[in-house]
């Protein structure tokens, strides 16, 4: 009962947000000399009114729910894992590699999945054990490691997985190891029942299990935690783990899951950002695994949706932009507040990042 | 009788929860005067003052200042209006020192100016702490006492304190109250919160109860009795029991214990403990004690002696040097549910930095420390929530813990319901061994009844306590032995019975016997 009435209390918070964030974008598009109305018809029209639009909207979905599991599972434990992007960039070229042998189908997606997971996690080990061990914030080495993961990948594509025949881009993914799709024609396949599931069980991970209480614990009052037994440091390893398979798994939805390509083109066009993205839609979806499948279905129809503003509605790119960026702040910002809040708190308690 | 300065009408407060906490409270502040708040623990008090210190809006309601009606939007607001409050539970800013967190809430720089200003202030109250010392690193005690000099340093006319003695010592306790009087005399109307009847009667003119958000009485001091106070508060006739002669209490179960003891192994030996203080040197310089089953330790002394560090480096929760062994096994250095699996138990002093975790909810709190106890652990680490509220349900009848619902977060309780669910969480651990930091601090009177004789029926059994209370009373009342601690060290251990509060208040202050 008093769970429910906190749940609407916060559903009701995101649509007023998500109106507010409407109001002040449409004054931006009026003052520019656009039209708010045809805009937004334009904007939403593209993404929810048939199969086709709604298809889109949960392809964008798919990684996106993924990246912002990443996030949230960190932020609920008072961590501020920044470290999706590059995670998930290893993520996508581990499936990928896994097309260099070849396996029965079904159980070669299995193992492609493995490969990503695994990849994602390696390429959180470093920070993970630098902060477990060290203390060094994760913010900074998160950071770090998306910029040296991504000229890492360039390499990768171009040297290490490139297709012998087309040097843009990697080998293809053998048919064995894809998710089929699910509404021909369009590029929704089968992993968004990978994330949708994902996010499940990360929500019954932090809900109904004492690991998950004891990570909760750590996020809200780590003195309390500590008291009650809770080692922070196990409580840091779980959570890059957690967050290693999630963004690799996301960048796997990607390679494996994405007509038509199949593949990963030099300079990462179709992956770029989809761990910062996973970044908002956590914020957008309060951390909680349930509100980012919203979050994300929300944010995925933003995106196809500005593709058709700008199209029909005669809106540049960059306008466009502007307008996804006020609306995705709106809703991200009571969240945002309560991460800055923390931020402050901790500053003090590594010590050397003041 | 002058007008009063403050006048609160018909207030009602409803909680976003629903939680209705005030029903219709009239209420006046008087200058010159010293009104008593008195109530059980979640009568609505510090809701009522979160009120008038514009902290909290009302639902219903109005508030009349020198009689004209104002809206008070936030503390500063009122703060500006004149009225202050020392809180319950402290607004301080941990990474700040003292004096830094002064200045914030004075709005004036933290500069050489303020120092003279606090230190004369501190000079006048007899309350003092070290200026320059972070918040974080100070014990409770010293804690209350930044939050009482941080509002004094405002000149204010009207002035509440929300439970600033539960974790002050008698000395300290009464230097504030001289401090109070002479305000009083300056013609500040000032509102006093405390569960302690023999303060109420001691300072204060006038005294208001509330019971369950209502007003049911208000009584001149000098025409009322502790009894009828008593029986005001719980609407029922209380026990006439009060508080027990020293005497009785000590004596005749020493000698039954120290026959039980003869023979008997401690269960905890602590030899030469140090333990390193925050800002350099030592807080604890070399302890040695044995703790025996079948008594209470009791330790004395004023907040900040080292205490804090003493309890946290047995229990898991710091570093130290030495040695301190529990049943022969050395637990210096055991995280804290090593401890618990030995029998250990820990109420800490500080509920809100260890005790409790105020966004989790009632029933979450109520099994922290214990939740990887097969009780409560499925499979696959599945959490048995079916056990949890079954246990979190016991607790609230049990120890009678007032609480909007299982799933109600730990913050929405009042500060003294809190304080039960920490003690009933500790006790219910069924320890050997209880390591009790101020564990009655802000209860009411008759919860902190039911706790002192669960500590004593604890102790019958055969477990041994180590009680740290700044309530020199209680102290004296509950202990076979009670050490005192100045600085450090112990300059006394002693058995109540050889003991005047003169002679404690001396060990307390350093002299060794
Ligand atoms: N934030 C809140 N949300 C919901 N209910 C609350 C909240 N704060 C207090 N309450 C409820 O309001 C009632 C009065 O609480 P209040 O803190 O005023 O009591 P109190 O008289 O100060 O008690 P104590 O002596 O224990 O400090 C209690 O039933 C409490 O559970
Ligand atoms: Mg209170």
């Amino acid at each position: 009962m008093r769970r429910l009435r906190a749940t609407l209390r916060a559903v009701a918070e995101s649509i007023l947000a998500a109106a507010i964030g409407l109001v002040v974008a449409g004054f931006i598009l009026k003052a520019w000399g656009y039209s708010p109305i045809s805009a937004y018809i334009a904007l939403f029209e593209a993404s929810f009114r048939d199969l086709y639009g709604i298809a889109g909207a949960l392809a964008n979905a798919t990684p996106l729910i993924l990246t912002a599991l990443t996030f949230a599972v960190a932020a609920r434990a008072g961590l501020f894992n920044i470290g999706a992007e590059g995670q998930m960039y290893f993520g996508a070229l581990a499936a990928v590699a896994a097309s260099l042998f070849r396996l029965p189908p079904g159980l070669h997606l299995l193992v492609a999945l493995a490969f990503a997971g695994a990849a994602g996690v390696l390429w959180s080990l470093v920070p993970s054990v630098l902060r477990a061990t060290r203390g060094v914030s994760e913010v900074i080495s998160t950071i770090m490691f998306n910029w040296i993961g991504r000229y890492l990948a360039f390499w990768l594509v171009a040297n290490v997985l490139v297709d012998p025949y087309r040097a843009e881009k990697t080998i293809t993914v053998l048919p064995g190891s894809r998710f089929p799709t699910l509404v021909p024609g369009t590029d929704l396949s089968y992993a968004i029942f990978l994330a949708v599931a994902v996010a499940l069980l990360v929500y019954f991970l932090l809900w109904h299990t004492v690991t998950g209480y004891e990570m909760r614990a750590a996020g809200a009052n780590p003195d309390a935690a500590r008291y009650g037994g809770v080692r922070s440091a196990g409580v840091i390893v779980l959570v890059f783990l957690l967050g290693g398979i999630t963004a690799g798994l996301a960048g796997a939805t990607q390679s494996l899951g994405r007509p038509p390509t199949y593949a990963v083109y030099s300079g990462l066009p179709q992956i770029s950002n989809l761990g910062f993205d996973g970044i908002g839609v956590a914020m957008i979806g309060r951390n909680h695994p349930l509100g980012i499948i919203f979050a994300a279905v929300f944010y995925g129809g933003l995106q196809s949706g500005a593709r058709v503003m700008q199209l029909f509605a005669g809106i540049p790119l960059e306008m466009v932009r502007v307008v996804q960026g006020v609306i995705v702040l709106a809703l991200a910002l009571p969240e945002l507040l309560r991460i800055f809040r923390i931020l402050r708190r901790r500053r003090v308690e590594l010590g050397g990042e003041r | 009788m002058p007008e009063p300065l403050l006048k609160a009408e018909g207030i009602v407060k409803v909680y976003p929860d629903g939680t209705v906490a005030l029903r219709g409270v009239d209420f006046d502040i008087r200058p010159g005067e010293i009104q008593g708040l008195l109530g059980e623990n979640g009568a609505g008090k510090t809701t009522l003052t979160k009120i008038i210190s514009g902290l909290l809006p009302p639902t219903l309601g109005r508030i009349l200042l020198g009689g004209e009606p104002v809206r008070l939007r936030s503390p500063k607001e009122a703060l500006a209006r004149g009225i202050g409050m020392v809180h319950q539970h402290f607004a301080l800013v941990d990474d700040f020192t003292v004096l830094e967190n002064i200045a914030l809430g004075t709005g004036r720089p933290a500069d050489r100016a303020l120092r003279a200003s606090v230190a004369e202030l501190m000079e006048r109250t007899g309350l003092r702490v070290p200026l320059d010392a972070p918040v974080e690193n100070l014990a409770v005690g010293e804690r209350q006492r930044v939050e009482i000099l941080k509002v004094l340093s405002r000149a204010v006319r009207i002035l509440i304190l929300d439970e600033p003695t539960s974790v002050l010592t008698p000395v300290e306790t009464d230097e504030l109250f001289g401090f109070l009087r002479r305000l009083k005399g300056e013609g500040v109307g000032i509102v006093f919160i405390t569960h302690k009847l023999r303060e109420v009667l001691e300072i204060t003119d006038r005294v208001t109860v509330l019971r369950r958000g209502e007003v049911v009485g208000e009584v001149l001091t000098r025409e009322t009795s502790a009894e009828e106070l008593a029986r005001m508060m719980v609407g029922a006739e209380l026990r006439p029991r009060g508080r027990r002669p020293v005497e009785l209490l000590t004596d005749i179960p020493r000698e039954r214990r120290e026959a039980v003891r003869t023979g008997v192994e401690p269960v905890l030996v602590v030899e030469d403990l140090r333990v390193p203080a925050e800002g350099g040197g030592e807080a604890v310089k070399g302890i040695s004690f044995e703790l025996y089953p079948g008594e209470i330790l009791g330790i004395a002394g004023v907040e900040g002696n080292g205490q804090t560090e003493l309890v946290e480096a047995i229990c898991g929760l710091r570093g130290g040097r030495g040695s301190a062994r529990l049943r022969g096994r050395e637990i210096l250095g055991l995280p804290p549910l090593e401890l618990y699996r030995l029998g250990l138990a820990h109420i800490p002093e500080d509920r809100w930095k260890y005790g409790l975790i105020l966004s989790f909810t009632v029933a979450e709190n109520s099994i922290l420390g214990r939740q990887r106890s097969p009780r409560f652990l499925g499979p696959l680490t599945v959490l048995r929530w079916g056990e949890v509220f079954a246990h979190a349900r016991e607790l609230i009848a049990r120890f009678s813990i007032q609480a909007p619902g299982l799933e109600a977060p730990a913050k929405s309780l009042s500060g003294g319901n809190q304080q039960k669910l920490i003690v009933g969480r500790e006790l219910s651990k069924e320890p050997d061994v209880v390591i009790a930091a101020q564990p009655t601090r802000g209860l009411d009177i008759g919860a902190a009844e039911y706790i002192r004789d669960l500590l004593l029926g604890l102790r019958d059994e055969g477990k041994a306590i180590l009680l740290v209370s700044a309530d020199l009373d209680e102290v004296l009342e509950l202990s076979d032995r009670v050490a005192f601690m100045y600085e450090g060290t112990f300059t006394a251990v002693t058995t109540p019975a050889e003991l005047d509060r003169e002679r404690a208040g001396l060990y307390m202050g350093g002299m060794r016997g």
